[in-house]
């Protein structure tokens, strides 16, 4: 794999596409643009000072796919046969949701084009909605679909980035479980995973055989519970505390038989 | 005195209690905690708290502990609830007492400081929007960083 864009002393160059075969080409391309509920709500009825937000930026993204070739460097100019840009209103997220559709019949792709369309069609919301909400956020702007062309046919995938703070079903009552015994007959540690910690692992309290440590410490039941089962692994996204028999612990402190370890997060009483 | 309780709790009430029968205390200090309408998302209707029962105690006794070696103080009462809490109701609530009026001060914002940072409590919000567990806050970490030497 290699960077079309620089030659063979690495310096940048335009590729040379004179002999490249025309096929038909096309991209798809989405990006996002956060705002207050409130702000979404005067897009949509019509409130906003400047008017008519939502053609006013299909006709920038638009615009802006047609005129790639001067704002990247090493893109041709190419003569798109379709630029298409949507807008989805999403209340629950409080986005507006741009998606951008190229295509021609050519010989180098319009992927720049699909995300040059969304971004100036997302800068465009912000110029039009910035006189009600300065706090607006654009982002998850990316290449969704494309078609044609040597290096074949592209999906993104489905990825699930978990933004904080993560949301969840409603919340116990408030208490857990204590004092229980090991289940197993065997000299064994009491895991205890708390709050959000729980939910995210799906997992409330396990026991774990003391002979399934290598080390009898915190770091070797990390070891072993990972072992146990793969969703302990997150015991390692984040800041995860731990206490052992309710005393705060580190990865040293030791463990032996009928030790009760909790794990959890960052603490937010009060 | 401790207590971590689903009850509301009466905060006059409390400081009498604390206060009874005592006449060489010159400074009572109360903070009430309150749930906001709002934190993280706009809208919160309600919010539960967990906790880690038996920690709990043991680590806001530990704070107390602390609050007393630093400042001379005649009395302090801490009581934190947990459970469903709807926007405006008492959550926790410190009341010290002590000859003087700066000890008393200093030693409840100490102990805010601390049992924010260091007491197992969780909370979960509900919002409009959904439900989600509350994110620590760097302020919370550098206010009770003021209190290290």
């Amino acid at each position: 794999m290699s960077l079309t864009h620089l030659n063979a002393r690495g310096e940048a160059h335009m590729v040379d596409v004179a002999d490249k075969p025309e096929s038909r080409r096309e991209a798809t391309a989405s990006g996002r643009i956060h705002m207050r509920p409130e702000t979404l709500a005067l897009l949509a009825e019509g409130g906003l000072p400047k008017g008519d937000v939502l053609a006013t930026a299909r006709i920038a993204g638009i615009q802006a796919a047609k005129r790639t070739h001067e704002l990247i460097p090493l893109c041709h100019a190419l003569a798109l046969s379709r630029v298409a840009v949507d807008f989805r209103l999403d209340e629950a997220e409080g986005c507006v949701e741009v998606t951008a559709s190229c295509r021609l019949n050519g010989r180098t792709g319009v992927e720049m084009e699909a995300l040059t369309a969304v971004s100036v069609a997302c800068l465009t919301l912000y110029d039009m909605c910035k006189a009600v909400d300065k706090s607006m956020e654009i982002g998850a702007i990316h290449l969704d679909t494309k078609r044609g062309g040597r290096s074949g046919d592209y999906r993104r995938e489905a990825v699930e980035p978990r933004p904080a703070p993560i949301v969840t079903g409603e919340g116990q009552a408030g208490e857990v479980s204590l004092g229980s015994r090991c289940d197993i007959a065997s000299p064994c540690i009491r895991v205890k995973c708390l709050a959000e910690l729980r939910e995210r692992l799906g997992i409330g309290e396990v026991s774990v055989p003391l002979d399934s440590l290598e080390r009898q410490d915190v770091a070797g039941l990390k070891a072993a519970l990972k072992a146990l089962d793969p969703r302990f692994s997150r015991l390692d996204e984040g800041r995860v505390l731990c206490a052992v028999n309710q005393v705060m612990a580190g990865d040293t402190t030791p463990v032996t038989n009928e030790d009760e370890v909790a794990f959890f997060p960052p603490v937010t009483g009060g | 005195m401790i207590r971590v309780q689903q009850a509301p709790f009466d905060a006059g009430e409390e400081q009498r209690a604390l206060l009874a029968g005592r006449t060489d205390i010159g400074a009572v200090v109360s903070f009430t905690g309150l749930v906001r309408d709002f934190n993280e998302r706009p809208e919160v209707a309600a919010l539960t708290l967990e906790h880690y029962p038996g920690m709990t105690e043991a680590a806001l006794a530990e704070i107390v502990e602390e609050a007393q070696e630093r400042w001379p103080l005649d009395g302090v009462s801490v009581i934190h609830r947990v459970g469903r809490l709807a926007p405006g109701d008492p959550i926790v609530l410190v009341v010290v007492a002590s000859a003087h009026r700066r000890a008393a001060f200093e030693a409840c914002d100490f102990i805010m400081d601390y049992l924010k940072t260091r007491a197992p409590f969780w909370k979960k919000e509900h919002a409009s929007d959904g439900d989600y567990w509350v994110s620590e806050r760097d302020s919370d970490h550098a206010d009770a960083r003021r209190w290290e030497p």
